[in-house]
């Protein structure tokens, strides 16, 4: 039988509802916030029980705060998703038919990359192609604002790529929509968007991954074949999620 | 929908064949699963709908219970209940006439939270503004009142704000059905000229005591400065 | 009309002059309709007419005055809305006819309106509520810069300070407060409306060389995509045909090394398709492949022939198995010196290569 939920736990679900996607530091500030404000027992260590209380609530609505990491810093988010579809969740509001049909060609092209990173040229270049209605550039590019203020896209020098709460909600959507293509990473076995890639095996691995597993070895090889790992490893030279992986020469 | 069958040891003279309302504990299994899907459904329905803040009809909520479900009622409180139990919120009904709902905060206020995006949170800004205007003015405004006293704050009707865009479309159009205003025309006036109110969504999220402590926040003052409004206030309290 | 005293206005029963008809206080008996119709058959016509008009014209300026000044007579210190009261009682004792009393009923509808507008203010009048002050504290309130003027080019626009970009965030924050204004869900995950086709392949991206001149590649690509697996190798066999045909009639006596025109120096993978449609073109006939003298494989479009049965059978004996795996793709590379494919990959395709869509 799960705990009882207090206004505290209330309280915290109304405000993750809100912010769509919270850091895990910002959201054991709220923890001890909301438990401070409403008279709650706190304890610091205990926000993963907390949070389970609130979803075994939410379990019946199909709803779920979920944690996820950050492919860009490796930080620890919660987000609040939905993990339905049914004719009520297809009723959402927030955007017409049109630029959802927008939204999914990105993803499309975002994960079908190498990189996980589209150019808003060839996204734009899709505006026009859309089933639903035309869309013309300059309301494309306001569409994508948008995108990138809710959060389910970021930005990066013209590039979109999908936002860590994107990514948090639509996992299992992608993973298996996108079978073939999607990558999970070797080490932590999560669906990856941005990644380095093996040339010899194939294997990928998030960004804060690879930083990781490298770390303080002298020569970084791969952790499935053994080979030379040729691309650049985040944190020296550049960092960042813009790596290419080089064509790799056979010895 | 399944044969429901009887339990045994009924006590109660009330049930006979074909009654329809049994109480919870004398209905089986799969009647109380498809009870409690139906009470999720549209508890999911309630959250969607709230989206853009239309006050919410019955009679939709009932096109996804499914019309021929007897036990609407039922199934309504129930998800009323499911509301309050996870969110915090409450679901009340607005017009008793009409039969639409609007969702409310039922937290204690609390401060230093951020429950907004910052477009809504300018929204609302200008929404208490406009509230209290109306209110510290006798509860009733002509247009051209508010437009003069909006314009002292650098919001115009008709040239597009920075941040508003269309500030009468604001107004009178989403803010009039987000029912947090009541915009009606003043008959036998030509151009058309409006009356502002309080809509029935503003007098259920915010109160006259709260406005007035607005006021006199802004203002430096006490609440009992203005002492007929502090009074109207009182006595709203205290029915 | 009123409900207190407290104003400049004067009270009723100062006002009672609808108990009053013309002249009825000097005459006493007479009733008013009597005295009316006495007036209007007993006096000169041409001076009547004249006194009317003027009458009237009082009364419309009066009215247009009022109208006008309608904010004005709101205020409560003002004393004008008596003073019109006023004014009209005195006009009205010059009225004879339904016509200029019409005028004076159209006056009274005006000033009960004001009246009562008026009455309505009074209620608050104890705590006044001064809008002006109220903005100008907002204002404060929202970090208002009194001591920068802003540029503005707006004439309607009221000078006396800079509004930060976030003032109005200022205000919704401190709002917020007071509102109990539920939280919404959103979400991304179920949304779709419908299920598209996803395309499965992973875009081969052409890294620096496409970035230019991509601009329509990308999703003439995914179109690619798309479409039938079929229809595109059939589509691509043919181009590939072309391909071979214009280097043939461009020099007809140098044969075409078969390694020239399928290997693709930046790309294993493109090769191998290459090799793939080229098959294709030998299986119908299309183009053949012989051995030069060196022993390596050449290949030349076939000419269209009538006689076709001894061609085929001639093609089908000279049908040589290519294999080639990524180590000697290289050292076919450095051998030959291939520094281009001859066959572009469809990413770098011009438009002209391209048939039409």
């Amino acid at each position: 039988m799960a705990a009882q939920m207090t206004n505290a736990h209330r309280r915290f679900l109304q405000v993750l509802m809100s912010n769509g996607i919270t850091e895990a530091s910002q959201a054991r500030k709220l923890h001890q916030h909301c438990c401070e404000i409403d008279k709650v027992y706190y304890a610091h260590d205990k926000l993963d029980d907390f949070i389970s209380t609130i979803n075994s609530h939410l379990q019946p609505l199909f709803m779920q705060i979920r944690k996820g990491i950050s492919e860009e810093d490796g930080r620890a988010h919660y987000a609040v998703v939905n993990l339905a579809e049914t004719e009520v969740t297809k009723m959402a509001s927030d955007y017409t038919e049109t630029e959802l049909e927008l939204f999914r060609k990105t993803m499309d092209l975002i994960i079908l990359s190498e990189n996980g990173f589209a150019s808003s040229t060839d996204i734009l270049n899709l505006a026009d192609q859309l089933k639903t209605k035309k869309m013309k550039k300059k309301e494309a590019e306001q569409v994508l604002k948008v995108f990138v203020e809710d959060k389910w896209l970021s930005e990066k020098n013209g590039e979109y790529t999908l936002h860590t709460r994107c990514i948090i909600e639509m996992e299992q959507y992608i993973l298996s929509n996108y079978q073939d293509v999607a990558r999970k990473c070797n080490i932590c076995h999560s669906l990856a968007i941005q990644s380095q890639v093996c040339e010899c095996c194939g294997i990928g691995m998030h960004l804060p991954c690879v930083r990781k597993y490298f770390r303080g070895q002298a020569e970084p090889r791969c952790p499935k074949c053994n080979e030379f790992w040729s691309c650049d490893l985040p944190g020296t030279s550049q960092m960042g999620s813009h790596t290419h992986h080089r064509a790799h020469s056979q010895a | 929908m399944s044969q429901r069958k009887r339990s045994k040891g009924l006590s109660s003279s009330q049930m006979t064949d074909g009654e329809e309302d049994c109480s919870p504990s004398q209905r089986d299994q799969p009647f109380q699963d498809q009870m409690n899907q139906k009470v999720s459904e549209l508890v999911q329905f309630l959250l969607v709908k709230d989206q853009k803040k239309i006050p919410i009809r019955r009679a939709d909520m009932l096109k996804t219970v499914g019309q021929k479900y007897k036990n609407y009622t039922e199934i309504v409180n129930r998800a009323g209940k499911t509301l309050q139990e996870v969110f915090g919120l409450q679901l009340m009904e607005i017009d008793t006439k009409l039969h639409t709902y609007i969702l409310i905060d039922n937290l204690p206020r609390a401060e230093g939270e951020y429950l907004c995006k910052d477009k809504e949170k300018e929204k609302m800004g200008l929404l208490l503004v406009v509230l209290s205007f109306i209110f510290m003015k006798g509860n009733s405004v002509k247009d051209t009142a508010l437009w003069e006293f909006l314009r002292l704050l650098r919001v115009h009707p008709g040239k597009p704000h920075k941040v508003f865009g269309d500030v009468r479309k604001l107004l009178m159009d989403e803010f009039a059905r987000q029912k947090y205003l009541d915009v009606t025309p003043i008959p036998l006036t030509d151009p058309p000229e409006f009356k502002f109110q309080w809509g029935p969504r503003a007098e259920k999220e915010t109160s006259k005591k709260d406005v007035l402590k607005f006021v006199a926040k802004i203002q430096g003052k006490d609440p009992t400065f203005w002492v007929s409004q502090n009074k109207e206030a009182e006595a709203e309290a205290a029915s | 009309m009123s409900q207190t005293s407290d104003s400049g206005e004067s009270s009723p029963a100062s006002r009672g002059r609808r108990s009053r008809s013309p002249r009825a206080q000097e005459d006493g008996g007479d009733t008013a309709g009597d005295r009316l119709r006495q007036l209007s058959i007993n006096e000169g016509e041409d001076r009547d007419r004249d006194h009317n008009r003027m009458i009237r014209i009082q009364y419309r300026k009066l009215i247009s005055t009022v109208q006008q000044n309608r904010e004005a007579m709101l205020n409560s210190k003002s004393n004008k809305l008596t003073e019109a009261l006023e004014e009209a009682n005195r006009l009205f004792d010059g009225v004879s006819r339904a016509r200029e009393a019409a005028l004076d009923a159209q006056f009274l509808v005006l000033a009960s309106s004001i009246g009562k507008e008026k009455a309505n203010e009074l209620q608050l009048e104890m705590s006044a509520f001064d809008s002006a002050a109220f903005a100008e504290d907002l204002l404060t309130f929202m970090g208002i810069n009194r001591t920068e003027v802003e540029e503005t080019d707006d004439p309607e626009d009221i000078p006396g300070g800079f509004l930060p970009s976030d003032a109005w965030q200022t205000v919704g924050q401190e709002a917020l407060k007071y509102l109990r204004r539920a939280p919404t869900f959103h979400y991304m995950m179920g949304s779709f409306k419908s299920e598209p086709p996803v395309p499965k392949q992973r875009i081969e991206r052409q890294k620096k060389a496409s970035r230019g001149k991509a601009e329509r590649a990308m999703p003439a690509q995914l179109k690619k995509m798309e479409s039938s697996h079929q229809e595109a190798t059939e589509k691509e066999v043919e181009r590939v045909l072309r391909i071979l045909q214009t280097h043939f009639e461009n020099d007809p006596n140098t044969p075409i090394s078969f390694f020239d025109l399928v290997i693709d120096p930046n790309s294993f993978a493109h090769t191998m398709e290459n090799i793939f449609h080229v098959s294709f073109l030998i299986k119908d006939g299309l183009a053949k492949i012989k051995l030069d003298e060196d022993g390596l494989p050449i290949i030349e479009p076939t000419k269209p022939t009538r006689g076709g049965e001894e061609d085929n059978r001639t093609g089908a004996r000279n049908q040589v198995i290519v294999t080639l795996d990524q180590k000697e793709w290289k050292e076919i590379i450095e051998i030959f010196q291939i520094t281009e494919a001859m066959i572009t990959p469809l990413s770098q395709t011009t438009e002209d290569e391209m048939e039409t869509e």
